[in-house]
């Protein structure tokens, strides 16, 4: 039996693959903007003498860990192409009851700060495992399932704080967390950045990860080349909700205080990251330095806002703009992605 | 030129059209007479699907003439409205059809629903004129029935008539179907023939697309084959032969379609043997499959057939029965554990249960072996793409790349690369379900030569087809399967294809007309 095909007769590929040029500039446009915002705000009259300092460069830095931590957590169900909305009160919970264990006024049990921390962390996957079991098991939509997570979460925190200001004892090491710093940089920055590296490398170095870019891609075929697909999410919902727990320490370590918040605007700020990530380095896809890079972008414009005197109501119109902005970048790559 | 009756209805001259720097079409011509079911045919990328956009407005030529009933039009300002008033009505491979909704909503939703004098739908009249068009396309159903209900064909039939509705034979329509039988079951696909010949024998224009050449041969007067953006060939009022055809659309090649014939493996060591299987709608199933065979499972849509495919694959558990997979007992909980013990099975639906159509051919290949790749703690890319690339070559797909994207590939590429993501891991048993359906004859013959060497070297193969000329190419056994049980057994050479289309046409399939729908995305991301 012969199959023979002479060139002739071969089915045309058109090659619709992007030009170099093009396939750089969608790599790289986030980093270019991002540098092309702190040149203006370096050389700009009215921000530039406050803008060159290691203070600001601080303050740039941490405003977005939370937020960054947030991003990263809620990157595991996100890639698999599942919403999580749980994961910023997840993070308030998490403040907010670290704080109640560790107050030392009649508002608090004053127990000792590390067990205080330990707890609530050793707890928040409870709230993964029930999203995982009311997604995978209950085959409920992910979306309006987290939404309401996020909400019950939000009244258990106001219910726990009483209206109160909870504070972390002064002095602790929670407190020192954030105001120790190692070359100039707060250490906090650096535990940020080496759980940054962990996720990148389970999502783009481990089976683990990899499967979740395809369930991602397709759900119906991850399962027959034999993902575990039900599995890998519950996963996913477990770690995000762990990560989420860990930014909410961050908070409370940054603030030293906790009120009831529904961490909406560290919910919609991460998310913000993780949708602009898909602008960078993996086009198309979410990745971990694109949401990085993304966190650096929106915290030096926010700072550099407020240096040129703007006031507060800026930064939610630019945190909204840059969201929208982000889907619809993200949306048309994806689109762009799966025409070829 | 212009006559009061012209003899053709559509003629299509010299068409141009460049993508790129790729000629898609070359001088392409087509003629249609009135009254007369024309078949377009062609490989995938041959130019027939281009021709059928420009005709319908999708793409704009590059240059050319287009008459219809007589009358002139520049095809460099033809657009979708022009098409429309000109008569030209298109009917494509995705239906279009509301499904969960009633026919009498698909047509209301089409064309405007009638109102009465308070403005609200006027519901009886509007099913009084559907009841009446289905009734004028042998379509023996109520208006009121969901689409979702009713039988594959028949909701092409609805899909034809609404395009059609309120044609008169005062005024003429051109009826264009791409692809209608592509993913209907071979009894499906006849019904439907069957009612488009009546509307061409009843004066209907007709132009279609369809890989599936023994129903075009049987259904057509006229024939133009396509082949690199060039008319190869025009056959009117003929009645070729397949392999006529064939050697047209491939240009004189070999093509390895014949069947198989002789070779049969039924003495080889048995793999896999299934006794007493029920799952899902499959009713006490024992058969046994034997190391180097091709086991053929013959059935209509509905037989069970994709159902014992997944059951071997762990895809659903079996409610009774036992399975031996070389000798031991094989209970596979999950596709998970299938793969491990040496199963895989490319899927019916490329697209929505194989493919990861947004990620590189790499990363489609590598994803079902990300656990075997993982050592050393990474992932390593640079052996994917190595492994990838060879495998490229082995299987001869035509790609740009290992890491182009899957979806930038053809159909019948697509289909080389799922069943080499499968043959990379040396599997002991492959499950093939419908592994040709949409594939154009080049990369189908291609598919079969893969799956013989497969066979040749030990593995086990069973394919699940409704195209009989399929199973009697390939199998050394194929089994019927009718509502659930097996009913026959034929061993290559003793059986043509007419004679398996019988076999499995004798006993019928239920009547159920309930279809199961799809089951809805579980998913809610828009990205």
């Amino acid at each position: 039996m012969t199959t023979s095909t002479s060139p002739t007769t071969d089915t045309v590929v058109i090659a619709k693959r992007p030009s170099s040029v093009t396939a750089f500039f969608e790599k790289y446009t986030l980093i270019i903007i991002t540098l092309a915002v702190i040149a203006f705000f370096v050389f700009y009259p009215g921000t530039s003498h406050q803008f060159m300092t290691v203070s600001s460069l601080n303050t740039i830095l941490t405003n977005m860990l939370c937020a960054l931590m947030v991003a990263l957590a809620a990157m595991f169900p996100f890639v698999a192409g599942y919403m999580d909305f749980s994961v910023g009160a997840t993070a308030a919970i998490t403040t907010v009851f670290a704080a109640r264990l560790m107050d030392q006024t009649e508002h608090g049990f004053g127990w000792p700060v590390w067990l205080a921390v330990l707890i609530p962390v050793v707890c928040s996957p409870i709230i993964g495992l029930a999203n995982g079991f009311f997604v995978t098991k209950m085959r409920m939509n992910p979306f309006v399932t987290t939404l309401g997570m996020s909400l019950l979460l939000y009244g258990i925190s106001m219910l726990w704080t009483g209206g109160q200001r909870l504070s972390a004892p002064t002095g602790s090491f929670i407190v020192k967390l954030s105001t120790s710093k190692f070359l100039g940089l707060p250490i906090t920055v650096y535990i940020v950045l080496i759980i940054a590296l962990i996720v990148w490398y389970i999502l783009t170095h481990t089976p683990y990860g990899r499967s979740l870019y395809g369930m991602g891609s397709s759900t119906a075929s991850a399962r027959l080349v034999g993902i575990r697909v039900d599995r890998n999410l519950w996963l996913g919902f477990v770690i995000a909700s762990l990560l989420a727990s860990l930014a909410g320490v961050l908070q409370l370590s940054q603030v030293g205080s906790a009120t009831a918040s529904d961490g909406g605007s560290l919910l919609f700020k991460g998310i913000t990251f993780i949708f602009l990530s898909a602008t960078a380095i993996t086009p198309g896809f979410f990745n971990v330095w694109g949401a990085v890079i993304a966190g650096i972008l929106l915290s030096v414009s926010v700072t550099g806002l407020t240096f040129m005197g703007y006031a507060g109501w800026t930064t939610n119109v630019f945190n909204g703009i840059a969201l929208i902005a982000a889907v619809a970048l993200s949306t048309y790559l994806g689109r762009k992605k799966r025409q070829g | 030129m212009t006559q009061p009756e012209p003899e053709y209805v559509l003629h299509l001259n010299d068409v141009e059209k460049q993508f790129g720097g790729t000629r898609a079409l070359r001088r392409a011509s087509l003629a249609v007479r009135p009254g007369t079911v024309h078949a377009l045919l062609g490989g995938n990328g041959s130019g027939k699907s281009t021709s059928i956009k420009i005709l319908a407005g999708v793409y704009t030529a590059d240059g050319g003439e287009l008459e219809i009933g007589g009358e002139r039009h520049d095809l460099r300002r033809w657009t979708a409205q022009d098409a429309h008033g000109a008569g030209l009505r298109f009917v494509h491979q995705d239906l279009g059809l509301f499904e969960e909704l009633s026919i009498a909503e698909n047509f209301g939703l089409d064309t405007g629903f009638p109102t009465t004098a308070f403005g609200n739908i006027a519901w009886r009249r509007l099913n009084a004129e559907v009841a009446d068009v289905l009734l004028e396309y042998d379509l023996d159903v109520s208006p009121q029935r969901a689409v979702a209900e009713l039988r594959p064909s028949d909701r092409t039939m609805v899909a034809i008539a609404r395009a059609l509705r309120g044609s008169t034979d005062g005024e003429r329509r051109i009826l264009v179907l791409d692809e209608p039988t592509a993913s209907l079951a071979a009894a499906e696909s006849a019904l439907l023939l069957d009612k488009i010949r009546r509307l061409a024998d009843r004066g209907q224009t007709v132009v279609m697309v369809s890989h599936r050449l023994q129903e075009v041969l049987d259904v057509a007067d006229d024939f133009t084959v396509f082949r690199d953006g060039k008319v190869v060939g025009t056959l009117v009022d003929a009645h070729p032969t397949e392999d006529e055809l064939i050697s047209l659309m491939a240009g004189g090649l070999v093509v390895a379609l014949a069947p198989t014939g002789e070779r049969t493996h039924t003495h080889g060591d048995p793999v896999l043997v299934v006794e007493h299987l029920e799952s899902g709608p499959l009713r006490d199933v024992t058969m046994t499959a034997h190391a180097g065979e091709i086991v053929g499972i013959a059935g209509l849509q509905g037989s069970g057939r994709s159902s014992l495919l997944q059951a071997l694959f762990g895809v659903h558990q079996p409610s009774a029965g036992s399975l031996t997979l070389e000798g031991r007992p094989f209970a596979p909980c999950d596709v998970h554990d299938a793969m491990a013990a040496g199963v895989g099975m490319v899927p019916e639906n490329r697209v929505r249960e194989a493919a990861f159509m947004d990620l590189t051919v790499s990363d489609n290949l590598a994803m079902a072996m990300l656990g075997e790749y993982f050592v050393g703690g990474r992932m390593p890319r640079k052996k994917e793409q190595a492994a990838a690339s060879t495998l490229i070559d082995e299987f001869g797909v035509k790609v740009a790349g290992a890491d182009a994207l899957f979806s930038s590939m053809s159909g019948g590429n697509q289909q080389k690369v799922i069943i080499a993501r499968w043959l990379q891991r040396h599997p002991r048993l492959l499950l093939l379900d419908e592994p040709t359906q949409g594939v154009d004859v080049m990369s189908r013959a291609d598919i079969y030569e893969t799956i013989r060497a497969a066979a040749r070297e030990g593995c086990t193969v069973i394919v699940a087809s409704s195209d009989m000329a399929e199973l009697h190419a390939l199998c050394d056994r194929v089994l019927i399967l009718a509502r659930g049980r097996l009913t026959g057994e034929v061993l290559a050479g003793q059986l043509n294809v007419d004679g398996l289309v019988s076999l499995v046409l004798r006993e019928p399939a239920t009547r159920r007309t309930v279809y199961e729908p799809e089951t809805p995305s579980e998913r809610t991301m828009a990205s």
